[in-house]
Order: C-alpha cells, then structure tokens, then sequence
C-alpha cells in the first residue's frame, strides 16, 4: 500500500473552512497531512479516522525562519495543551488536527480570529496579490500600447498573444483573491461582533479552471513553436522554458533552503534570496540575451537556406526563401545574385508575411536591378480587417508631421479591377505617384512596392493580375 | 463598530485576568478557566495566546518567571482596575435586571 501521497492542492492562503473540511475529509479516507511544499502537498497513510482540523495563522512567522521561533514553539505548547497536534506549517498558516471528539478550538473568539487573519494576510498574502494584480496590468497596459503602436505585429506575434494570455490570467486570478477576500473580510468582521465566525470562502474551482487551460494553451503554444518554421523561436522557446523559468525557481527555493539548513536568521535569509535571486535572475537573461546574439552573429541560429558573403569589407547574409511572388516571375528577369527574404509570424487572429527581394551587394550592376518587397496580411477575424487597413494605409503620416499640406504623401484611390481587388490605393505626393500600392482583398491585405532601375514602376495589366493571383488568394 | 480594545471585557478576558491575581502560566490558565466556571467558559489556546500578548503590551499582566517556554504571569495594578470596573459594569447590568424584574 502507498505510504504517501501528493496532491495538488488549489486553496486561498485564507480559506481555512475549505482547508480544514478537506483535510478531515483526507483523514476519513486514511490521509493525514504532513507537509506543505511549493506546489504539492504531501500526506502520509493512516488508519481512516474522524479528525477534526483547524487551521490558524502565526503572523510573526515567516518562509524564511530557519526553525519555528520560540514564540511559535510556545504557541504549539498551548495548543498541545489542549490536543492539538501540529500537521504541518507553511509560513504563517499553521495546520494542527486534534483527535477529540469535541475539541476546544484554538480560536475561541470571533473578533480576535478575523483580526489575526486579517494582520497575517496584510504581511504576505495581500501585498503579493497585489504585486501581481500591478504586474498583470502594467503588462495589459504594455500590450494596449502595443496593439496601438503595432497592431497587425501584435497580433500576428502568437508568443506575445500566448504571454497576454498567462497576464490575463494572473490578474483574473489575483483579483479574484482580493475582490473574494476583502468580501469576506467586510461580512466576517460583521458577523464577528454578534460572536460568528463568517466562514472563509474560496474559489477552488476558478482557480482549477485558470489552471488546466494555462496548461492546454502551453501545451498548445509548445506544440507550434516547435512544429514551427523558426529555429531560433525553438532554441529560445527551448530556453525558457527548460532553463530560464526553471533556473529561477531553483535558485530562489535553492539559495532560501540552503540558507535555512545553515540556520541563518529570516532578515538576513530574506534579504540574501531576494537580492542573490535578482542578480541571478539578471545574470540569466544577459546569458540568453547574449548567447542568443552571439550565436545569430555566429551562424547558430542559421537557417538550412541561409549563406552569409564579404562584401565592402562587411559580412552580410544572404537567404533565398521560397517566396510567393519574385522580381522573375514579376518582371521576367532572370538575373541571379538576389538575397530573399521572407519573414513571417502567424496567429489564430491574423497572419504577417514581410518579404523582401534585393540584389547581394557583391553583385555586378546591382544599381540596375529591381528591388521588389511586399507584405501581405491574413486577416483571420474578420472584425479585425479594418483596423489592420487603417494600421497600413496610415502608417507612414508621420512623414508629413510639419510639412504643408500640400508637400504631403498619401495613399489615392486607384482602379481596384486590374488587381482583382476589392479596394486599391496608389502612393502618391508632391513628387507624382509612386511605386507603392495598397490592396485590399476579401480576407488578405497587400502593400507592395517595386524599384525599378529607372523610373517609377507603373504596373502592366498582367503584373497586376499575377499580384492578385500569387497574393489575394 | 468595532470594539474598543479592552473598555470591555470578553467572557474570556475577564477569566484569565482573573486567574491572573495569583501566578500562572499559560497551560494553567487553560485548565482553570472551565474549572472556574464549570466548564461554561473554555478559552482557545490560540485565543490566550494572543491574548496574554495583548494584556502584557496593554500593561494589564507582567511577566513573573521564564522556566524554558514556560512563562508565568500576575495582573498589574491596571489589569486589577480594569477587572475591578468590569466586575462594576457587570453588577452594575445585574442591578439593573433585579431593578426591573425583582428577584424572580
């Protein structure tokens, strides 16, 4: 028969009804618990009995207290006192169970009990909950700023949608704690004047919920990453997730258990794990940061169709992605030498193709070769396709901050037929139009610009059928 | 409104102060408490503990002796006024009752 067992166990720091009704539960089924880890708790095989618990809270205790002070130990005294055994303890929160049939509480005074509850929650359990509320919406802040500066970048990016996500997470989670606690903070001081104690509610089952779609959306994000085109997506998200994420959550535990196990004091051990997991935590991301740059700089992150050449003393690199439209099929020349780019980042929301089509500089004549790039967006909500079209069509109105309306650049409404477009815009200014165009499409956005050699590149019937053909669908 | 810490005195309170007027540690606070009383009154060992703070930072109880953990306490001056006027205020509610009921 197994000896012990660990579980998961999702309660408020402050749900001591839920935790005292589970652990009698536990115990009737042959658990008692012995131990309050990290992430699990542990319980250890006993025979089936009626145990009645009671969890409390010992505010002057900390994570960091190499042993119970001497306070506490006396506190535990009187409990033993009257048949409390202590089950196990987890910085302030101090589980006992008492094998009586009608024990005499702990707490035995309403008032005193919410009070010492609530001081114990304003040391630790409050100002994390907030940290983290602070932290979740200083992040929702940053995404909104983003989705304002970038929006078709933001929302094309699926790491970035993937780490909004765990954000928003964070601060649903964060302000159902406090909006549940502080609820019950206000009825249980109520009820404690006339002599009840208001029971302690948590919300097990939001949190359970948060939790297991946290995991299907990691699993689901893991799985794209590295079934993804991107080999430096899959080394970083490799890093994250094996080195950094876990690196930091040993060294914090780490530096605190070592330093609990030589018997340093809370103060110093505090002090020494949070400024030592800081300066870690640093130290780790300038290593990912640099081993990433040093190895891009280096070739490691070189994908199979990419070369690097010398030209005017500068080490350049040079791809030749596959690409859905190029200057030969455009223009029907075939001259070779031509670095192609193609960059892209898709999400459930859109889709973002950047390409770029340019002569290598170690070229002969390159000054008389077409330089052709485009991008191309997927617009996979539709709601979103409007807002996608205005990121684009005014994406460069800042070029006429200062200047006269009439030195302005603009996109002009053009023929949209030719392209098989919904909607087509030309670039246009002082200078007469230009050799840019936007096209809208039903779900799909183009802008798309070639340099010819000579002159502005005023598009063929059949080049802008082929861009509708290669590009609008 | 919440209550004014000490103006009066809990069931509890006014016990262990008054087990107080004579040397104890906090264990026999426990156990005299519902001899006291027959058993109606029992106090938390959380609840004294916490308590016993109070009452030694209120300046009502003084730390008497330290034998390892166990510590013992007796009521100060203050701590005996304060049981004295709570001792008034309850006869004074007993007065009172016998005023409007008689002695039924």
């Amino acid at each position: 028969m197994k000896e012990t067992k660990r579980r998961m166990e999702l309660y408020s720091f402050y749900d001591r009804t839920g935790m005292e009704r589970h652990l009698a539960e536990m115990a009737e089924k042959g658990w008692l618990l012995e131990k309050i880890g990290q992430f699990l708790w542990t319980y250890k095989a006993i025979e089936p009995k009626r145990l009645t618990f009671s969890v409390t809270y010992f505010p002057a205790a900390s994570q960091f207290d190499p042993r119970p002070s001497e306070e506490q130990e006396t506190f535990y005294d009187f409990c033993a006192h009257t048949g409390w055994v202590l089950a196990a303890a987890n910085a302030q929160m101090q589980i006992f169970y008492n094998e009586g049939l009608e024990p005499i509480p702990i707490g035995t005074d309403p008032v005193q009990e919410v009070a010492l509850i609530h001081r114990t929650m304003k040391k630790s359990f409050l100002p994390a909950q907030l940290l983290l509320l602070a932290v979740g919406l200083l992040n929702g802040w940053m995404f909104l700023s983003e989705l304002r500066r970038d929006l078709i970048g933001t929302l094309s990016n699926t790491s970035r949608l993937f780490s909004v996500f765990c954000f928003i997470l964070v601060i649903l989670l964060a302000a159902a704690e406090l909006g549940t606690y502080f609820y019950w903070h206000r009825k249980a001081a109520t009820a404690a004047e006339q002599g009840d104690f208001y029971e302690t509610r948590g919300h097990k089952k939001l949190q359970a919920g948060a939790f297991l779609l946290l995991g299907l959306v990691t699993v689901w994000y893991l799985l794209r990453t590295f079934t993804g085109e991107s080999r430096m997506m899959r080394v970083l998200t490799t890093l994250m997730f094996l080195v950094y994420v876990p690196g930091i959550f040993l060294l914090v535990n780490g530096i605190k258990a070592f330093l609990k196990k030589r018997g340093v004091s809370a103060g110093v051990n505090r002090a020494v794990t949070m400024g030592g997991s800081f300066v870690l935590a640093m130290a780790l991301v300038f290593g990912i940061t640099f081993l990433t740059l040093y190895g891009s700089s280096h070739g490691w992150f070189k994908e199979p169709d990419e070369e690097t050449y010398v030209a005017g003393g500068h080490t350049w690199t040079a791809s030749n992605d596959p690409l859905p439209l190029t200057v030969e099929k455009l223009t029907g020349d075939d001259r070779e030498g031509y670095d192609r780019q193609l960059r892209e980042e898709s999400s459930f929301l859109l889709a973002h193709m950047e390409v770029d089509e340019r002569p290598r500089f170690d070229v002969e004549g390159r000054k008389d070769m077409y330089w052709l790039d485009y991008e191309v967006v997927l617009v996979k909500v539709p709601g979103l396709y409007e807002s996608c079209w205005e990121q684009l069509f005014h994406e460069r109105d800042h070029w006429n901050d200062g200047e006269p309306e009439e030195e302005w650049n603009f996109y002009a409404p053009v023929d949209p037929a030719p392209w098989g477009a919904e909607r087509a815009y030309r670039w246009d200014g002082p200078l007469g139009p230009g050799s840019r165009y936007l096209l809208g499409y039903r779900d799909r956005i183009v802008e798309i610009e070639l340099d010819e050699p000579e002159g502005t590149w005023a598009p063929t019937g059949e080049q802008m059928t082929l861009v509708g053909e290669k590009l609008g669908n | 409104m919440p209550r004014e810490k000490f103006r009066t005195l809990t069931e509890q309170m006014f016990y262990i102060l008054l087990c107080l007027r004579e040397e104890c540690c906090g264990m026999d606070i426990l156990d005299k408490v519902p001899q006291m009383t027959g058993g109606r009154v029992s106090v938390g060992s959380g609840t004294l503990y916490n308590l016993l703070e109070e009452f030694l930072s209120a300046g009502m109880i003084r730390e008497t002796k330290v034998e390892g953990r166990r510590r013992s306490y007796l009521l100060t001056d203050t701590g005996r006024q304060r049981l004295r006027e709570e001792y008034d205020r309850i006869n004074a509610q007993a007065d009172d009752y016998r005023r409007f009921f008689g002695k039924e």
